[in-house]
C-alpha cells in the first residue's frame, strides 16, 4: 500500500510537472505562423506588386495615347489610370519593408513635394527627356507627383490642349521610369539576387535576413504600425494642424483622402489576408480572440470614417475639421492598439 | 526500504524544483545586459530599430519629437517655393533621411539620390581658431549636387582596389581600399588641398552620448600615453562660432562638433543648403553660386529645435542573444584583446534636466568619444581642430549588429569601405594595431565568437 502511495505520489509529481496539461487539440499556432507568412508573401506582397506593375503599364499606355492624340478624353483616361495606380501603390504602403525601402523604390516613385522651379526649368530647357535622362533626375522630379502635376494641373483644371510637346515627352519617359521601378520592385521579391519571397518564407529556416520568425512578424506588424502612424500623425495631421492646403500630399488630383484610406486598406489586407488568404488575424485569434476583435473593429472603424470626409482633403481641413479629427482619432486608436498590444503579442507568442 | 523511498521522494522533489525553475541567467553585476541605452532602450530588431523615441515622453515632448521626425524625413526643393524651399543651390542631398537611411548609415556613394558620403576639403594649415582653412570658392565641404540653375562644385569618383589580408591560420580576407578623385570642378581647385571622405553615421542614442559628463570623457583621455599601453585618447576642442569659446567636441567623425544642435544645424546648412539660426549663411556664401536671395534663415527655429530634439530623444536598440555562450565568450575576448580600451563598454550618463530618460543611465555605447590615431590606411590627412590627419573619434558600436537590417546592405567605418564587421576590424591600425593583431591571432572559432558578440550589439 505504501509502495502504491509512493508510486502515485511520484507519478503525481511528474504529471504536475511543468508540462501544461495535454489538450485534445494540437497546438496549431506554429503551423499557422508559416501559413500566414506564405500567404502574406504570395497573396498580399507579390500579388499587390504584380498589380502595381500592371497599373503602371496601364498608365504608361494611357500617356502614350495622350501623347499621340491629345484629347480631353485621353487626358481623362490618363487621370483615371493615375488614380488607379495610386490606389494600388497606397495599399502597398501597408507593408513598407524589405526591398521597397532597402533599394529606395519608395522615394524613387513617391517623393513629395515636386520641385516646381526645377521642373519648370527642366521643361523650359533643351535637355534630353529620354528614359535614361529621367532616371538621372533627382527623386523629386521623378515618380507620381510630377506626372500628377502635368495631367491634373492646378486645382485639377488641366486641358489636353494645354499640354506642350516637352510636357508630353517628359510624361512618356517618366511613366516608363515608373514602370521600370515597379518591375524592379516586383522582381526583388520573385527573382534572385534579392528573392525576398524566399527570405520571408524561410524565416528561421535558412533565411539570411530573418533568423527567427519573430523577426519577420515584427517587420510585418511594424510596417502596419508605421503606416497607421504616418497617416494619423503625419500626412493628415500636418496640413490639418497648419490649416494649410499647400502641404497636402496629392493636391493636384484632389486624391489625398483616397490615398490615406488606401493606406489603411493596405494595412487591412496584411491583417485579414487578401482574397481568402490567411493574415495576422489567424495568429492573433488563436491566442487572443478579444484583441483580434478589437483590431478588426478598429480597422473597420478607421476605414469607414474616411467616408465622412466628403470634400477634397485640401478643403476638408478648413471646412470639415470635426470629420477629419474623428478620422485621425480612429486611425490613431488603431495605431495605439497595434503598438501597445499587437507588437507585444508577437513578441510574446511567436517564439521561433 | 524507507530510506530508499525517502531518497526517491527527495530526488523527485529536487527534480521538480529544477525543472520548474529554469535558471534565470542574471548577470553577475545584477544589470540586464540587453539594456544598451539603460531606460532609453527599445526592443526592436527590425529595419526600424533606430527610429524609436525613448519611452515615457510627455505628450508635449512626444509631439515635439514627432514634428522633428517628420522634418527629418522631409525633402527640400529649390527656392522660392510654397513649401519646403531653400534647397541648395549646391548641396549633397535633399533631406536628412536621404543620407541617414532609417536613422542609420546609408550608402558609400557620392552625388546620387541615395548617397550618404560627402567630401570635406580644406587648404593645409588652420585659421586663428584652429579650424581647417576653407578653399576659396568651395568652402570646407564639397557639395556635389546642385539645383538646375547651378553647377555641382565637383563630381566625386570612387574606385576600389583589392587588398588581401592573410590570417596566421591561412584564412584570406579581401578588403577594398577606396580612392577618391574629384572631377569637373566648377571652380579651379588649388594645387594642394586636403580631402576627407565622411559617411553619414547613425543618429540614435546621441542624447545619451551628449549626457555623458565632460569629466567622464576626459577621465578616459591619456593623450601622452602615460600608462604606456600604446593607446592615447585625445579630446578635441572646437571653436564655437555662436558662443565664441572653445568647447569639447563630442560628435562628428573627428569629434569636431560640440553638441546635437550644432550637428543638426551644420548638416542642414552644409549638406542640404538650408540656412538656420545657428548656421545662417548659405554654404556657398560669398561664392559665385550664392543664390542672392534674402530668405535666410530658411529653416524655422522651431523646426531646427524639433529635429535636434528628435535626434536627442531617439532610443538605443536592445542587444540580442546576450545569454548565448558564444556571445558571452566573445564579450570576454573583446576585453582580453584590448578592443575595450577605446570602445568603452559601460558609461554612466549625467543629468539632462529636460529629459529624465537619458539622465543617470548606465549605458553601453562602446566608445570613449575621444580621438585615436587609426594608422595610415584609414588616415585622411586632413587635420580638423586638434584631430590630426590620422585620428578619428572612436565610433560607438551599439546597434552595429543591426546595420544589415536597417540598411539592407551594411557598410562600416567612416567612409563605408568595410562590408562586414570583420573587414572593419582588419582596417584598424595605429593605436589599434595591437588589438587588430590580437584578433588576427585568435583561432577561427574565437574570431567567430567575437564577431557574434559584436553582432549582438
Amino acid at each position: 500500500m505504501k509502495h502504491r502511495i509512493t508510486t502515485i505520489f511520484i507519478a503525481t509529481i511528474f504529471f504536475a510537472d511543468c508540462h501544461k496539461a495535454d489538450t485534445t487539440t494540437p497546438d496549431t499556432f506554429p503551423a499557422t505562423e508559416q501559413t500566414v507568412l506564405n500567404d502574406f508573401t504570395d497573396h498580399v506582397a507579390i500579388a499587390q506588386y504584380s498589380n502595381l506593375t500592371t497599373a503602371a503599364l496601364d498608365l504608361n499606355a494611357k500617356i502614350n495615347a495622350l501623347n499621340v492624340d491629345a484629347t480631353d478624353a485621353n487626358l481623362n483616361a490618363a487621370q483615371t489610370s493615375w488614380k488607379n495606380l495610386r490606389t494600388v501603390w497606397e495599399q502597398c504602403e501597408g507593408f513598407l519593408f524589405g526591398p521597397v525601402e532597402d533599394n529606395e523604390y519608395d522615394p524613387q516613385m513617391d517623393t513629395w513635394p515636386t520641385d516646381a522651379n526645377q521642373f519648370d526649368s527642366l521643361l523650359a530647357s533643351n535637355n534630353n527627356l529620354e528614359l535614361a535622362d529621367i532616371q538621372l533626375l533627382p527623386y523629386n522630379l521623378r515618380g507620381f507627383h510630377p506626372v500628377e502635376y502635368l495631367i491634373f494641373g492646378e486645382n485639377g483644371s488641366k486641358k489636353a490642349s494645354d499640354l506642350t510637346a516637352r510636357q508630353k515627352k517628359y510624361m512618356v519617359s517618366a511613366t516608363m521610369d515608373i514602370v521600370n521601378i515597379c518591375n524592379s520592385l516586383y522582381a526583388s521579391w520573385t527573382e534572385p539576387p534579392t528573392d525576398f519571397e524566399a527570405q520571408v518564407k524561410t524565416a528561421a529556416n535558412g533565411s539570411t535576413v530573418y533568423s527567427t520568425k519573430q523577426e519577420v512578424f515584427m517587420a510585418i506588424v511594424g510596417a502596419m504600425q508605421g503606416i497607421a502612424e504616418e497617416v494619423g500623425d503625419g500626412k493628415m495631421k500636418e496640413p490639418f494642424d497648419a490649416r494649410d492646403p499647400k502641404i497636402v500630399e496629392s493636391p493636384y488630383s484632389g486624391n489625398s483622402t483616397f490615398d490615406f484610406k488606401n493606406n489603411i486598406t493596405g494595412l487591412q489586407t496584411v491583417y485579414l489576408g487578401r482574397n481568402g488568404s490567411t493574415g495576422i488575424t489567424n495568429l492573433v485569434s488563436l491566442r487572443n480572440k478579444s484583441l483580434d476583435n478589437t483590431i478588426r473593429s478598429q480597422i473597420t472603424a478607421a476605414i469607414n470614417s474616411f467616408d465622412n470626409i466628403t470634400e477634397p482633403y485640401e478643403q476638408a481641413i478648413i471646412d470639415q475639421r470635426s470629420q477629419v479629427q474623428q478620422t485621425m482619432n480612429a486611425v490613431n486608436t488603431l495605431n495605439e492598439t497595434i503598438e501597445e498590444q499587437l507588437v507585444p503579442f508577437i513578441q510574446q507568442q511567436v517564439k521561433d | 526500504m524507507k530510506k530508499i523511498r525517502i531518497l526517491i521522494l527527495t530526488g523527485c522533489a529536487i527534480a521538480l524544483l529544477i525543472r520548474c525553475n529554469k535558471a534565470d541567467e542574471f548577470p553577475d553585476d545584477g544589470y540586464d545586459s540587453r539594456l544598451s541605452g539603460g531606460a532609453a532602450t527599445v526592443f526592436d530588431a527590425t529595419s526600424k530599430a533606430f527610429t524609436h523615441a525613448v519611452d515615457g515622453l510627455s505628450a508635449r515632448d512626444l509631439q515635439f519629437h514627432e514634428v522633428g521626425d517628420a522634418a527629418f524625413e522631409q525633402s527640400f526643393v529649390s527656392a522660392p517655393a510654397i513649401v519646403h524651399g531653400g534647397l541648395g543651390p549646391v548641396f549633397n542631398n535633399v533631406s536628412c533621411i536621404s543620407c541617414h537611411h532609417n536613422d542609420g548609415k546609408g550608402t558609400p556613394t557620392a552625388g546620387f539620390n541615395n548617397s550618404s558620403l560627402l567630401i570635406r576639403v580644406s587648404l593645409p594649415g588652420e585659421d586663428g581658431n584652429g579650424a581647417p582653412l576653407s578653399i576659396p570658392g568651395v568652402g570646407f565641404q564639397l557639395q556635389d549636387q546642385s539645383v538646375f540653375s547651378s553647377t555641382p562644385e565637383a563630381h566625386v569618383n570612387i574606385t576600389y582596389s583589392d587588398v588581401p589580408v592573410t590570417y596566421p591560420d591561412g584564412t584570406i580576407v579581401t578588403l577594398r581600399k577606396p580612392t577618391y578623385t574629384l572631377t569637373n570642378p566648377y571652380f579651379p581647385l588649388p594645387a594642394v588641398y586636403n580631402t576627407s571622405p565622411r559617411m553619414a553615421p547613425p543618429v540614435f542614442g546621441l542624447g545619451l552620448l551628449q549626457a555623458i559628463p565632460e569629466s567622464t570623457i576626459l577621465s578616459f583621455a591619456d593623450e601622452n600615453d602615460a600608462d604606456g599601453d600604446g593607446i592615447s585618447g585625445k579630446p578635441n576642442y572646437i571653436y564655437d562660432t555662436l558662443s565664441h569659446v572653445k568647447a569639447l567636441g563630442k560628435f562628428g567623425l573627428k569629434a569636431n562638433t560640440i553638441d546635437i544642435s550644432h550637428q543638426v544645424a551644420f548638416a542642414y546648412q552644409q549638406d542640404i543648403g538650408i540656412t538656420n539660426y545657428i548656421a545662417p549663411r548659405e554654404n556657398c556664401d560669398g561664392q559665385k553660386q550664392d543664390d542672392g536671395l534674402k530668405d535666410d534663415p530658411e529653416l524655422p527655429d522651431s523646426i531646427l529645435n524639433a529635429v535636434a530634439f528628435y535626434v536627442k530623444s531617439l532610443a538605443v536598440p536592445a542587444r540580442r542573444n546576450v545569454t548565448d555562450p558564444d556571445v558571452k565568450a566573445g564579450e570576454q575576448l573583446f576585453t582580453q584583446i584590448t578592443c575595450a580600451k577605446c570602445h568603452i563598454p559601460t558609461i554612466q550618463t549625467g543629468v539632462d534636466l529636460t529629459l529624465p530618460q537619458i539622465s543617470n543611465q548606465r549605458i553601453h555605447p562602446y566608445t570613449d568619444l575621444l580621438l585615436h590615431d587609426m594608422g595610415d590606411d584609414l588616415a585622411d590627412g586632413r587635420p580638423d581642430f586638434l584631430a590630426s590627419g590620422s585620428e578619428w573619434r572612436t565610433m560607438p558600436l551599439w546597434g552595429i549588429g543591426l546595420f544589415p537590417k536597417t540598411n539592407g546592405i551594411a557598410y562600416y567605418l567612416h567612409d563605408g569601405r568595410a562590408r562586414s564587421i570583420e573587414e572593419a576590424i582588419l582596417w584598424h591600425g595605429g593605436e589599434a594595431e595591437k588589438a587588430k593583431n590580437n584578433f588576427m591571432n585568435l583561432s577561427k572559432p574565437d574570431r567567430d565568437k567575437l564577431l557574434k558578440f559584436l553582432n549582438s550589439l
